[in-house]
């Protein structure tokens, strides 16, 4: 077990250190970074020294080098356009996007596991194929769409939701939070169900092709034979076999789901980190986008890991087997 | 008389007793063709700045422009017929569909059928990169490609294979070594027929059915995505709108109540996409051996 | 975003009935773009200056037309050939009741190169060649050279307080100094109260401003780059203000009885520019082979792509009426501008017949390029010039793409045909003509933007001349004359004049609409 965990993180640094790489290479090699830095009809020498100042001189795996000391101090840079540092800027901006994410995954999966399981275990029902006929339309609608119908619907012609930004915050263990009060309730509304649609279309789908398959197993039917009643047998066995594909992907989409939240809160400008990564690549802030996507790298391999973990605790085949 | 009863048949067959997946493919079918004759069934090439007028922009449905003819979809700020451009947009939307999802297919599928052939440190590196790539989100990826690399459609189709080539790998990957162990194959290649043909005859068929599954969704996705880039400013450039554009380009106006400029362009693209997922749908279900009992 | 305690359940009820409208005595604002940092020296973008004039002021000050008056100079006036005297203004007081004087002005002009960003504020000081202070009130600036519109460029010479900025001038500390709010000690009409980069600025009234008490207690300025998400806002009852309502919505809003919609004439035209290049990189034959010469170098071609641009309906139905047909590079009336240009005539076969002179009877490709992002309706536009001039046989292939990417490819002399807009920000010609018109002369530091290798020699002399000419008609008659001669060229073709729309709560306030564009909350007055 302690074997499986070693080879496992092991893996999980592995994984960050070729990450890194690629981002460092992949974003500052193409094009050419001071285009965005030096004004265009900045003389020779000012040109000189930003190179300079900004180590752009040295050979591509000095600054990679380089890079890498100062990530491992917690030093990501600064930005080429607000000239604060990285780390700031988007940890000031995170909370937001934490609150969003989390509250839009967290009512997609209990609402979409429901419904899901539901249309499974009595899948020719009339009410079962509406949710599956508006799970299909819930995740082939691109969510710009579904952002802009929302808006122009509640916010413009109902006038019952505001149109965009967060609303009034408190103060919790030092993060300012904003679904607590009232007016920031009303502010996440619209946002929160834009960027839940996919996923809960994804979580009905999913709930209901693990219902299907598992209700025609052997353990459902010797455990009907054995006469437990349907609701034992939910709660027993099915939540039980289903959870593991569920939390799985879970994991997976929670992180597609912050990467989602860059087009809705452009849409309802809501001032969080996706914002942040749309401008800085229009602008090509490099600082800004690499430290980005390391850090979404590092949180993907940070949930693998305790995915692992827990499958290593639930399932004991993994816990036998994979100590080699 | 004995039907004849190959496999496409019997799959055809069962496809056929779902209306709604019946429907939904003839829609796919409609629109990849009117896609693939927009030329003509379109009363004006939308591309062509010749064919354009200005006093006729942003006219609302069914009026009469400079060109003699009705716009029965309304004109758009450059003055393009709606009707016009939803058909040459469907065709990039599709072209760059196919083309992404068919690049991704090849490229993926070769890598998981390659790693799964291989084994040992080949594949575990490879399937290591797969994963990698696979929890990465594709929108992120796509975006920072197409904002390094520029506009363009092959910029453009290379960012939706960088971001989809390993769902098909993995795909790909499972259903080989799945079949890999298998003691025939063990057998062939013991033979000196050559591992080439092993994999032609045997690997390949059996990674087929998945790997079509992956591919309409993929290929709705890829649809998809692309909307969403050029909605985000990211995508082609403007004299050749694909549905995302025109979408994007009218939704400045949809304040000002005219609509048309972006809802019918969104009509056609939800179709589209709807209707290849049904269709995508049925195919899953009829694959899945999990549930023919 | 209001920081409230934990504990605090009579928030909660609190919040039940405050919305986010303003209440008569706080300005919310919804604007496009904001400040890269609170150091008014870090950049010479519009949306930063603008957010900086509300916390500072500047030396000399820019009227709502663009012309020169007092600010915290009182008056200026040339001492000898390279020396300007600037009086400055008594009785100042920044934020933090420190004195205004001479030695904060000598310490904001040379913190400047040392601190300035990516675009760089070295501009406004280029010609300053040392700072002396005589007393507190007055300070003689020494000049490299001649140097006439000195006044002129200290329009964004904002002035920090030489104590408070002391620690906070390199450019490792300048950021945080300012945004923490250290710093951020202006003589301006608000103080600083917090700040989120692409997020909130929050001010509070500066009771003892110079120029008087403001209307507004508290002022908000929210960064919302969407425009229909802005002007959304704005209905919602969210802000009470929002600039660039774009073209598309306003006429919408001219029936909305909720919303005033105030418009004005911008400083910025946009201007076609014909490289004059012997070889160009993105004109070809139809057939995609090289021409044998660059036919935008011929005088008959230019004036045919002049002809083929039908302004008027450019104006009433891709600006939707938010615009003016422009024959020069300024708006009329500005120092520099001639009454004696004629506007061009719209006459496509007159086009045809000088395109066949010149021996392009078939026509010829061009690749135009234009952003699509800076100024309302720049890409559409572009988009309709390519319609233009294909239907005279130039066939155009349009690209209107991101203000990142145009900028420093056009500066790299990628580009053959290209257009943006132009904003003579100084109010007068020799910022235009000296940038552009003049050829690209770095020992005179003259034509620095022109970037179609554009040269005429009598231009040339009369730009350098009247850079010497200190008295003001002589100069203007100079600089009239120079603008007859390039505007005759036509390597450089003005399109449109643009115009600026504001939206505001109907009935709540009331302010003049700035020809920069600028929405500054001191000059936006309640109409309660």
């Amino acid at each position: 077990m302690l074997g499986f965990i070693i080879q496992r993180f092991l893996q999980a640094i592995g994984v960050m250190a070729v990450m890194s790489l690629i981002v460092f290479c992949g974003v500052y090699a193409i094009g050419n970074p001071i285009d965005i830095v030096i004004p265009p009809e900045a003389t020779q020498d000012l040109r000189a020294e930003v190179i300079r100042r900004l180590g752009l001189d040295r050979p591509l795996y000095e600054q990679y080098f380089i890079f890498l000391v100062n990530l491992l101090k917690g030093d990501l840079g600064r930005s080429f356009v607000y000239n604060i540092p990285v780390l700031e800027l988007i940890g000031g901006r995170l909370p937001a996007t934490l609150e969003l994410v989390l509250i839009s995954v967290v009512s997609a999966s209990i609402i979409g596991v429901s419904l899901g399981i539901y249309a499974g275990y009595r899948p020719e029902s009339w009410t079962a194929k509406t949710i599956m006929a508006a799970s299909v339309l819930g995740f082939s609608v691109p969510s710009f769409w579904v952002g802009l119908i929302l808006i122009l619907t509640f916010a413009v012609n109902l006038g019952w939701l505001p149109a965009g930004g967060r609303g009034a915050t408190i103060d919790i263990w030092g993060v300012a939070w904003s679904f607590p009060t009232l007016d920031g309730l009303s502010h996440i509304i619209l946002p929160a169900i834009n960027l839940a649609l996919f996923k809960l279309a994804m979580m009905i789908r999913l709930a209901r092709a693990g219902t299907r398959e598992i209700m025609l197993t052997d353990t459902i039917k010797f455990a009907r034979a054995a006469g437990l009643s349907e609701i034992t047998i939910l709660r027993q066995h099915l939540l039980k076999l289903i959870s593991i594909p569920i939390i799985t992907v879970f994991g997976l989409e929670l992180g597609s789901t912050l990467a989602f939240a860059v087009v809705t809160e452009t849409i309802f400008s809501w001032p969080g980190v996706g914002k942040l990564i749309i401008d800085s690549i229009a602008v090509l802030d490099r600082p800004v986008m690499v430290a980005y996507l390391i850090l979404v790298a590092f949180l993907f391999v940070t949930i693998n890991f305790v995915i692992d973990l827990i499958f290593a605790l639930i399932d004991p085949r993994v816990r036998r087997g994979a100590a080699s | 008389m004995t039907r004849q009863s190959t496999p496409f048949s019997r799959f055809w067959n069962e496809f056929r007793e779902n209306k709604i997946a019946l429907v939904a493919l003839s829609v796919v079918v409609l629109l990849a063709l009117l896609a693939l004759f927009a030329s003509f069934v379109s009363p004006q090439n939308p591309y062509d700045l010749a064919n354009l007028s200005l006093m006729d922009s942003r006219r609302a449905p069914g009026f009469v422009g400079t060109g003699g003819y009705t716009h029965w979809l309304g004109t758009d700020p450059q003055g393009r017929d709606l009707l016009s451009a939803i058909f040459y947009g469907l065709r990039i939307s599709i072209q760059i569909g196919l083309a992404a999802g068919f690049v991704s297919l090849s490229f993926g599928a070769a890598l998981g059928i390659l790693a799964a052939y291989s084994g040992g440190r080949v594949e575990n590196l490879i399937m290591r990169l797969v994963d990698l790539q696979l929890s990465f989100p594709a929108i992120l990826l796509a975006l920072v490609i197409v904002a390094l690399l520029g506009q363009g459609k092959v910029q453009l189709i290379s960012a939706l294979v960088a971001a989809q080539y390993a769902y098909f790998a993995r795909t790909a990957y499972g259903a080989a070594k799945a079949e890999r162990g298998k003691d025939y194959i063990e057998a062939a290649v013991a033979t000196p027929l050559g591992s080439r043909l092993v994999i032609l005859k045997h690997l390949l068929p059996n990674c087929t059915p998945p790997l079509i599954v992956v591919a309409t969704v993929q290929i709705a996705n890829s649809i998809s995505l692309e909307a969403t880039l050029s909605f985000l400013g990211l995508g082609l450039p403007v004299t050749e709108p694909s549905l995302g554009m025109l979408i994007s380009n009218g939704f400045p106006y949809m304040m000002s109540g005219r609509y048309w400029i972006s809802v019918y362009p969104g009509v056609a693209l939800i179709i589209l996409i709807v209707a290849i997922n049904i269709v995508g749908d049925q195919v899953r279900d009829q694959f899945n051996p999990r549930l023919r009992k | 975003m209001k920081k409230q305690s934990f504990l605090a359940p009579l928030a909660l009820v609190l919040s039940l009935t405050t919305t986010s409208v303003a209440s008569a005595q706080t300005l919310t604002m919804g604007v496009r773009g904001g400040p890269e940092s609170m150091d008014p020296h870090y950049s010479a973008l519009g949306p930063h200056a603008e957010a900086a004039k509300h916390i500072f002021d500047t030396l000399v000050w820019s009227g709502t037309d663009l012309q020169i008056e007092p600010g915290l100079a009182t008056s200026w006036s040339p001492v000898d050939e390279d020396t300007w005297e600037f009086k400055l203004r008594k009785g100042v007081k920044f934020h933090d009741g420190s004195d205004f004087d001479a030695e904060d002005v000598k310490f904001s002009i040379e913190r400047i190169p040392v601190v300035s960003g990516p675009t760089t504020t070295t501009i406004y000081v280029r010609r300053v060649a040392g700072v002396e202070v005589i007393d507190p009130h007055t300070i003689h600036i020494h000049t490299d050279g001649q140097a006439a519109t000195l006044p002129n460029d200290f329009i964004r010479l904002f002035i920090v307080s030489s104590e408070a900025a002391a620690d906070y001038s390199t450019p490792e500390t300048a950021a945080e100094g300012f945004n923490s709010g250290a710093a951020t000690i202006g003589t301006g009409p608000y103080k600083y109260v917090s700040w989120e980069p692409k997020g909130d600025l929050v001010l509070e009234r500066n009771d003892d401003y110079w120029r008087g008490k403001g209307s507004w207690e508290k002022v908000v300025r929210k960064e919302i780059p969407n425009d229909s998400s802005r002007l959304a806002a704005l209905k919602a009852g969210q802000v009470d203000v929002i600039n660039y309502v774009s073209s598309v919505d306003y006429l919408a809003l001219e029936n909305d009885a909720n919303i005033d919609a105030v418009k004005g004439d911008s400083v910025y035209i946009m201007n076609l520019q014909l490289d004059q290049r012997e070889k160009t990189p993105l004109v070809r034959a139809l057939d995609g082979t090289e021409l044998a010469q660059n036919p935008l170098r011929d005088l008959r071609v230019r004036q045919a792509i002049d002809h083929a641009i039908d302004r008027q309906t450019m104006v009433d139905i891709v600006l939707e009426g938010l615009g003016r047909p422009a024959n020069q590079m300024m708006p009329p009336g500005f120092f520099g501008s001639s009454e004696n240009i004629p506007m061009p005539e719209y006459n496509p076969a007159k086009a045809k017949q000088l395109l066949a002179d010149a021996g392009y009877g078939d026509g010829f490709e061009v690749d135009l390029y234009c952003t699509a992002d800076r100024l309302p309706g720049d890409g559409a536009i572009c988009q309709g010039l390519g319609q233009m001039f294909t239907q005279v046989g130039i066939k155009t292939n349009v690209n209107a793409i991101s203000k990142t990417v145009y900028f420093p490819a056009q500066a790299r002399l990628e580009y053959s045909m290209f257009m943006n807009g132009w904003g003579t920000l100084t109010g007068e010609a020799s910022y235009t003509l000296g940038g552009l018109a003049h050829s690209n002369n770095p020992d005179v530091k003259l034509g620095a933007y022109n970037r179609i290798e554009y040269k005429n020699d009598d231009v040339d002399r009369l730009l350098q001349t009247g850079a010497r000419m200190m008295d003001a008609d002589q100069r203007r008659a100079t600089y009239e004359e120079a603008m007859e001669k390039v505007m005759a060229d036509k390597a450089y073709i003005s399109i449109v004049q643009l115009q600026t729309v504001w939206g505001a709560k109907a009935g709540s306030v009331e302010f003049t609409p700035r020809y920069d564009e600028d929405t500054l909350a001191f000059f936006i007055k309640s109409a309660n």
